[in-house]
């Protein structure tokens, strides 16, 4: 449709049509203007640039629809009536711009078919369809019902009054709907509701709260009771009347932490024993070499007085890993052999092994080495980047066994620990080597001649041939050294590691550990056949091994 | 492994959100009333203490135990940019001596809770137990009936769900969704991390009161 202003030709109304192809149709080429005055009163470009978004708004709402229909989701019925009230308004305003000036236009169709010719003049007249125009007309005679008889400036005056009437009565309501919200909590509709915010006092008090209830529950804070004031009650409550006797009572709560010293390193019988061995026949054995020790010749080997792992745990595998779980009657004779040995050891490490000895006759569940799991494999974890950072050889053993002493200590007792240990242990660096002393002679000779070539074979030669009268402790100094540093002293964590073989069952640490070693290459020849021993046991010791590093 | 998130509401709404858990889990709740001794271990079994705990669930007739250790949370880059907890937990049936048991063993008690509320249990995506308790602190050794509110006025609510370390993240998603049901009337967070109230649950709450009320009716 093209409409048609003033005198002059116009640029077409409706969106479609171009400027352009209307001056083209035209004969003359000049493109026409709207009259000035209607320039001024209308710009019709911007209408139909307003038209288009309008149209285009529109049409993307359509295909918003289709992919609703199509995709039979629901869709978000508040974005929708916004854009629809957005589109409503556009329209509105491009619909009041061009009523202003609609006096101006004429409609003019442009498409004149047979197929709209009939209802051209129809949709063109300004006259209203019959329908509407009989409602129209009800309406109209309702309104003035009663009134048609009067003088006009009289029913003028009655519709006005009931239009005030009208006009209270929808303030009366509307008055009456906002109480209503008030009372029922419900807030206006329009506009944005006010999100209630807390007092600051209140907030703070409540954010206290909430701290003290998380701290109790998650770490118990705030509900600990001192020891002092930790008394049985005179009546216990039913589900622990059966459980806790008085006796039982007392013992818990005293500290017990007297008898053993602050950082046990686990000390135990065996190792004294072996060292024992070791002490008495010192050229051959000692080791200052690290090598890694496969704790399958040393469980068979080694506790040359443990013979049989204890019975009652059907459970645990009875394999060579099973080094600490040896019965307390074996070590109990072991300890009675060894008590001139022990009188070598400095008193704080006696007390150890005193409480080691007493803790290994209750040995403990499979539950308890399970609760130590996580533990230890974060510590596992936290030992194996120290590993990884540690550039130096040396450095190795320094890093590691710290964090081994304590898995150690923990395991002492459970027999699925030992898995673990196996694991902690290949991650030690050098102490293990001390193990040497319970391989067989052969490879213990061998060890000791490939230690020979190593820097630190003077000092080796040296200690070894005072062994036999010296210490627990400065043994624990050469063990360090063996790693080439003289001053560091890790008292006990070596003993310990004599206790536990390396579980070598992961090779790629031991080929680390043998790269890493300058020199005695030899020495670890023999071992890889002894580790074999040990595979079946760790079968799942990679699985852990991820587990940590994760 | 499970996945745990916590939050706090007022005592007051603790029965419209029972309602909305009503709703939204389909089963009835189930009342708790669980007595948690929170033993550690003494230094000879190490250096670095382990931490147990013993739960006896006093609302059965017959008192049953579980020992349960909590173990380390997932770490790491993924790990802080989930909303839910992930953790090894290690949890177990016991008999009743469990408590003679780990005292001989050298653990010692470090503190006792009780915890009475209740539980919704259900599957929605993942196995999912929804607990609202008041934790209560004992004036005296063992004494469960002395038992006061830690905080009289907010109550707990830990939303747990097992997960395995394949499919753990599908159970983080679910336990996820879970929560948005539960924006309007509490934040729940990892537990470390504290989230407050919600300014208008009590809006929430009431609305929630009313629209029961009038079923009720």
């Amino acid at each position: 449709m093209e409409s048609t202003g003033g005198a002059v030709p116009n640029q077409g109304q409706q969106p479609q049509p171009p400027a352009a192809g209307d001056a083209a149709v035209q004969p003359p080429p000049k493109a026409e203007r709207l009259n000035a005055v209607l320039q001024q009163q209308l710009n019709l470009e911007s209408v139909k640039t307003r038209a288009i978004g309008l149209y285009k708004a529109i049409s993307r709402i359509l295909e918003d629809f289709d992919a609703y229909a199509r995709s039979n989701t629901t869709p978000k019925w508040q974005d929708i009536l916004g854009q629809f009230s957005m589109v409503n308004m556009e329209l509105f305003n491009i619909v009041e711009d061009i009523k202003k000036v609609s006096k101006a236009f004429v409609v003019c169709p442009k498409n004149v078919n047979a197929e709209n010719a009939a209802i051209l003049p129809v949709m063109l007249s300004s006259k209203l369809l019959p329908e509407i125009e009989a409602e129209d007309n009800a309406k109209r005679e309702q309104l003035l019902y009663g009134l048609t008889n009067l003088p006009v400036h009289m029913q003028i005056e009655k519709l006005k009054g009931r239009i005030d009437m009208i006009e209270t009565a929808c303030e009366a309501a509307e008055k009456v709907i906002a109480d209503a919200r008030k009372a029922y909590g419900l807030g206006s509709r329009q506009g944005p509701t006010l999100v209630p915010t807390l007092d600051k006092v209140q907030a703070a008090k409540i954010q206290e709260q909430e701290n003290l209830l998380r701290a109790a529950v998650n770490f118990g804070e705030g509900l600990r009771i001192h020891t002092d004031q930790r008394h049985l009650p005179s009546s216990l409550p039913s589900h622990l009347v059966d459980v806790l006797t008085f006796g039982d009572g007392t013992q818990n709560f005293g500290d017990n932490s007297g008898v053993y010293t602050k950082n046990t390193p686990s000390f135990s019988s065996n190792t004294v024993s072996t060292q024992g061995a070791v002490m008495q026949t010192p050229g051959t054995q000692l080791m200052g070499r690290p090598a890694p020790s496969p704790s399958g010749v040393t469980g068979t080997a080694s506790f040359d007085n443990a013979s049989t792992p204890p019975l009652p745990y059907a459970n645990s595998p009875r394999s060579s890993t099973n080094m600490m779980n040896t019965p307390s009657p074996q070590q109990q004779t072991q300890q009675q052999q060894q008590r001139q040995k022990m009188m070598q050891i400095p008193q704080q490490h006696q007390q150890q092994l005193h409480a080691q000895q007493q803790l290994r006759q209750s040995p403990s569940p499979g539950v308890l080495g399970q609760s130590t799991m996580s533990q230890l494999n974060d510590i596992q974890g936290q030992t194996q980047q120290k590993f990884q950072q540690v550039p130096g050889q040396h450095q190795m053993q320094y890093s590691q066994p710290l964090s081994q002493q304590q898995f150690q200590n923990r395991q002492l007792q459970s027999p699925h620990m030992q898995h673990n240990i196996a694991q902690n242990q290949i991650n030690q660096g050098n102490q293990l080597r001390s193990h040497l002393s319970q391989f067989s002679g052969a490879m213990n000779s061998a060890l000791f001649n490939a230690a020979q070539s190593s820097p630190n074979s003077q000092m080796l030669t040296n200690m070894s041939a005072t062994m036999q009268s010296q210490s627990l402790l400065p043994r624990m100094q050469f063990y360090n050294m063996a790693g080439g540093h003289p001053q560091r002293n890790h008292p006990s964590q070596i003993i310990n590691d004599q206790m536990f073989g390396m579980n070598a069952s992961n090779p790629a640490n031991m080929v680390a550990m043998q790269q890493q070693q300058h020199g005695p290459q030899g020495g670890f020849g023999t071992i890889p056949t002894s580790n074999q021993n040990l595979q079946p046991g760790m079968v799942n010791f990679p699985q852990q091994r991820q587990q940590n590093q994760q | 492994m499970e996945c745990v998130v916590q939050g706090i509401i007022e005592s007051q709404h603790v029965e419209a959100l029972q309602i909305l858990l009503q709703g939204l889990c389909g089963v009835p709740k189930e009342r708790v009333r669980v007595h948690e001794l929170c033993l550690k271990s003494g230094p000879n079994l190490g250096v670095v203490p382990s931490e147990v705990r013993l739960l006896c669930d006093l609302a059965q007739p017959t008192p049953s135990w579980t020992v349960r250790h909590v173990g380390g949370a997932m770490r790491g880059a993924g790990a802080e940019q989930i909303s839910v907890l992930v953790r090894t937990i290690v949890e177990s049936k016991v008999g009743h001596n469990v408590l003679r048991f780990f005292y001989s063993l050298g653990y010692k008690l470090d503190h006792e809770l009780l915890k009475e509320g209740f539980v919704f249990r259900f599957q929605r995506g993942a196995q999912i137990t929804v607990t609202v308790t008041s934790a209560n602190k004992m004036p005296k050794l063992y004494a469960t009936d002395e038992a006061v509110p830690v905080t009289p006025g907010i109550q707990l609510v830990e939303i747990t769900a097992p997960a395995a370390a394949e499919n753990y993240s599908e159970v983080v998603a679910a336990v996820s969704s879970f929560c948005e049901y539960l924006a309007p009337l509490l934040h729940l967070s990892k537990p470390g991390v504290s989230m407050g109230i919600v300014p208008t649950a009590a809006a929430a709450a009431a609305s929630l009161m009313s629209n029961s009320g009038a079923k009720t009716l």
